[in-house]
């Protein structure tokens, strides 16, 4: 008995779970390992992150596509004519939640300077942060203020907070993703208070103001509470982008003018295991599941359109939505046997066989036999979650055509005798191994030796990274989740400067890519700039860079007596706040 | 005494040697999930300085002596929490987690090794025996999915949750503990029947034996107090050597499939992602626990067996 009470979870009061008590029960299918916003790299972080401090910016709920909402934020910025300048003002009133970080234990204002510190902590090698990708080369002196010691005490002249509320950021060169990145865990703010106080423990202390705070978090689950000193903000549906037609069945009406955050308490679970997260989901456990793909079939009607069977639709919200990312398999170009060669004839030969290679693969047994046939499978590297995205672009490179690989092999003076071995690397697991084996059958069909395809296993994702990002590895496939929503963010995964150890993973360098690349970072959203997007994409496909690509499908369920819809695309975590129950109604009344 | 605790500290010495030179020659570089998604070259080197990958492994191997020593376990890689505080926290859910299972499992063992070692040879034997074999050969993942789908969910009896670990009295301890313990008693009673059975198998036919039941004794005599007390120095050695590996390594499927955040997850993680500082201490804290129990085995040996005395 002693022991049991020994081992509780940190002294929850789950007796309080009464009444009008509400309580949100979330699964997510991975577990983040460090909740500081500086190294909040994964959507799991995030999640968390964007609950427990506050973020400038947030996209609407319920807008689709996605459009900027000021969050601590009191508007959108004032942007000068330049593009250079963005003054920021902040809400007042704001506070953290208390904390013994604090004087006294009581949670003080937040401020600009805030921002300002948190932002050049990513610059701070002592924080081993990883987003400052974010701001590097884009804020001036931001960079120089880390070559010169990250010194707190000196000014970045290109972030300053001008007075308690007001941020202005100076900028290199216009960056039309500014905004985006101010969404994001990464720019959460964090008080200078915490860090001093914890130090590397604010990994598992967040002491923010955002909806929630953190009650527990271990490997298994998360709790967080109701920030009762949240500011009061009423939900507004217009305001949110609520479209009647698409939304009108999750409920969300009866939130119209309520107090967010709805929630009085939310548990995450984390459960990397299917079969777990769907026992427990179907044991009602859980409010929410994201759909394994080994359960779509007990799980769905009809593919297409999307529709549940009628025993889960009576219990069950649903939605089925593309990931906001894809799966790519990229050529190492720089390995001489596949990629550029010095040699133009061999390099030559090279881009035929990488092409032969794209030709043979056939997305539609992939997508049929990995992804139930759900995933969308698209030409090149703009997803088509992303804006920019072509919905009638050419699909001759998707398309499988074994006389045109065969006849670019041997046009090529490919044979059977000279083909190089490839070496695909992946992680080892169940699934990596039969898509290796899937591929390996796609090849065996144009003539390709199975015996030269060869696995190049890595027992853990690290092992992995290390080996591509020294460019070990021949043939790699990568998932991208975007940072934002802006194919830009999936377009510099080809920009010749960002190669290995950056996000160019298959080390191309083209030089008019390069070009169209350099001009479109500037500018923003417009119908030229899609077009310099989608001219890119082309060349990608037509130097056959990589077998792309495919978005999964996520088939998303939660419990018909919530009110909410659910949302994990860009990192996603923001709508916690918004999710609430029937019975909230009366008792958010009776709070405000 | 002096004998023991110098093996002791060369144990602890070797362990920790070869587990250190394991993790660094052939454990995942943590750098490359600590660097985020754009590193450049001076960012991976500034990372791996902060790991001390840059120092000599000599000096190293040092460090983690001292800290050992000094029990200063220093901070995990990848969550920044002291070492110390996640020792603190999961090892009493781990404990707490296996200790049911553990007894249960050995307990169940002796008495069906008892049987079985009397009724040698007989149906009941043969019965125990395939059981037990049967037991050993199913996967322990089956057989945690099989009864969580069994005794956790609408598919089935529906009756303890299927996950998690929210406990704050005893009513919710026995909720969240008894599947996980089933499944712990059907995976390891296979081998603990099997090895009690023949420990009591060989005891049984050693002459003191034949003596007793000439004697007359009564089976339960027989059995309880010839068999088993001459056993006890097998398995206690059995039962002692094992409760490190319960106390620190507790069960990885257990706490995963059952959402319990004990130390096996927490050394599973680690060891799939390189974070060090936790490896260390949880294979030093087990060498430490290997010496601890061989000092306190001497005593029980003497206590169960005069004779060793």
């Amino acid at each position: 008995m002693l022991l049991a009470l020994g081992a509780c979870d940190g002294g929850e009061q789950t007796a309080s779970l009464e009444g009008s008590y509400t309580v949100y029960r979330h699964s997510m299918d991975g577990a983040p390992s460090n909740l500081d916003p500086a190294r909040a790299s994964n959507i799991y972080a995030n999640f968390l992150v964007v609950n427990l401090y506050d973020t400038l910016y947030r996209y609407k709920y319920l807008a689709r596509p996605y459009e900027l909402e000021p969050n601590l934020a009191e508007h959108l910025p004032q942007v000068s004519v330049d593009g250079l300048t963005y003054t920021i003002r902040i809400k007042p009133g704001v506070h953290f939640i208390d904390d013994p970080v604090f004087r006294e234990g009581k949670g003080r204002p937040v401020s600009a300077r805030d921002f300002v510190y948190s932002i050049k902590r990513h610059f701070d090698p002592e924080t081993r942060a990883e987003g400052a990708w974010l701001w590097q080369n884009r804020i001036v002196g931001l960079d120089e203020w880390k070559e010169n010691g990250a010194d707190y005490k000196q000014e970045v002249t290109g972030l300053r907070a001008l007075d308690d509320r007001t941020i202005q950021i100076q900028l290199i060169a216009p960056y039309p993703q500014l905004l985006h990145t101010l969404t994001q865990g990464f720019s959460a703010i964090v008080p200078p208070e915490a860090v001093a106080f914890y130090g590397k423990e604010l990994a598992v202390h967040p002491v923010g103001s955002g909806p929630y705070r953190l009650l527990s978090f271990n490997t298994a689950s998360a709790v967080m509470v109701r920030n009762t000193g949240f500011r009061q903000e009423p939900f507004s549906l217009k305001n949110e982008g609520f479209n009647p037609a698409l939304q009108s069945m999750y409920g969300l009406e009866h939130l119209e003018g309520l107090l967010p955050p709805f929630m009085d308490r939310i548990e995450v679970e984390f459960i990397a295991e299917d079969a777990a997260r769907w026992n427990a989901f179907i044991a009602g456990e859980l409010d929410f599941v994201k759909a394994p793909v080994s359960q779509f079939d007990q799980v769905l009607q009809s593919r297409d359109p999307p529709m549940l069977k009628p025993a889960l639709a009576d219990d069950f919200h649903f939605q089925a939505s593309l990931e906001s990312g894809f799966v790519h398999t990229d050529f190492n170009m720089d390995d001489q046997r596949i990629g550029y060669h010095p040699d133009p004839g061999q390099n030559a030969r090279n881009k035929a066989l990488r092409c032969a290679i794209t030709k043979a693969f056939d997305w539609e047994k992939r997508n049929e036999i990995f992804y139930y046939g759900m995933g969308q499978v698209f030409a090149g590297i703009i997803p088509p979650v992303a804006p920019e995205f072509d919905p009638d672009q050419d699909k001759t490179a998707i398309s499988r055509d074994l006389i045109t690989a065969r006849h670019l092999l041997r046009s090529h003076g490919w044979n059977a005798g000279n083909l190089p071995d490839l070496e695909i690397g992946f992680t080892s697991s169940v699934t990596e191994r039969q898509m290796f084996e899937q591929f390996r059958s796609f090849m065996a069909d144009i003539g390709y030796p199975r015996d030269k395809i060869h696995p190049l296993t890595f027992a853990t994702y690290g092992d992995y990274a290390q080996a591509y990002l020294n460019r070990e590895v021949m043939l790699m496939t990568i998932g991208w989740t975007m940072d934002y929503p802006d194919a830009e963010n999936t377009i510099q995964l080809f920009y010749g400067p960002n190669a290995s150890p950056g996000s160019n993973t298959a080390n191309y360098n083209n030089e008019e890519f390069n070009r169209l690349y350099q001009a479109s970072s500037t500018m923003s959203s417009s119908p030229i700039r899609t077009t310099m997007y989608r001219k890119m994409n082309r060349i990608v496909i037509e130097d056959c860079v990589t077998i792309s690509g495919i978005s999964r499908k996520l088939i998303l369920l939660w419990n018909r007596d919530l009110a909410m819809l659910p949302d994990r695309s860009f990192l996603g975590g923001h709508f916690f706040r918004f999710a609430g129950r029937g019975e909230i109604k009366t008792k958010n009344k009776a709070r405000r | 005494m002096l004998r023991k605790i110098i093996h002791g500290l060369a144990l602890i010495l070797g362990v920790t040697f070869i587990s250190f030179l394991l993790m660094v020659w052939f454990g995942p570089d943590q750098t490359y999930t600590l660097i985020g998604k754009h590193a450049t070259a001076s960012q991976i080197a500034e990372v791996r300085h902060q790991l001390g990958y840059d120092q000599p492994f000599t000096r190293r191997y040092l460090d983690y002596l001292v800290e050992l020593f000094t029990l200063d376990l220093g901070a995990s890689n990848s969550s920044g929490e002291q070492v110390s505080s996640i020792l603190k926290r999961t090892l009493p859910i781990s404990l707490a987690l296996m200790l049911p299972g553990f007894i249960i499992g050995n307990l169940l063992g002796i008495v069906l090794g008892l049987v079985a070692a009397f009724r040698r040879g007989t149906w009941i034997d043969r019965l125990i025996t395939g059981l037990s074999v049967t037991g050993m050969s199913i996967s322990f993942l089956i057989i945690i999915i099989a009864l969580q789908v069994l005794l956790s969910t609408p598919y089935g009896f529906n009756l303890f949750p299927v996950r998690g670990w929210r406990v704050d009295n005893l009513s919710s301890y026995l909720t969240y503990v008894t599947v996980p313990t089933l499944s712990l008693i059907m995976v390891t009673l296979g081998y603990n029947t099997r090895f009690y059975r023949a420990v009591f198998v060989e005891e049984s036919s050693r002459e003191h034996i034949r003596t007793a039941r000439a004697f007359g004794a009564s089976p339960a005599t027989l059995m309880g107090r010839h068999v088993l007390k001459n056993s006890l120095v097998a398995v206690s050695t059995r039962i002692m050597f094992s409760i490190p590996l319960v106390v620190v390594s507790g069960s990885l499927l257990i706490e995963t499939y059952f959402g319990i955040p004990g130390i096996g997850k927490v050394s599973f993680d680690a060891i799939t992602s390189g974070d060090q500082p936790i490896l260390k201490a949880v294979v030093g804290l087990t060498a430490v626990m290997f010496v601890l129990i061989q000092i306190v085995a001497d005593f029980v040996y003497r206590l169960v067996d005069p004779r060793i005395a």
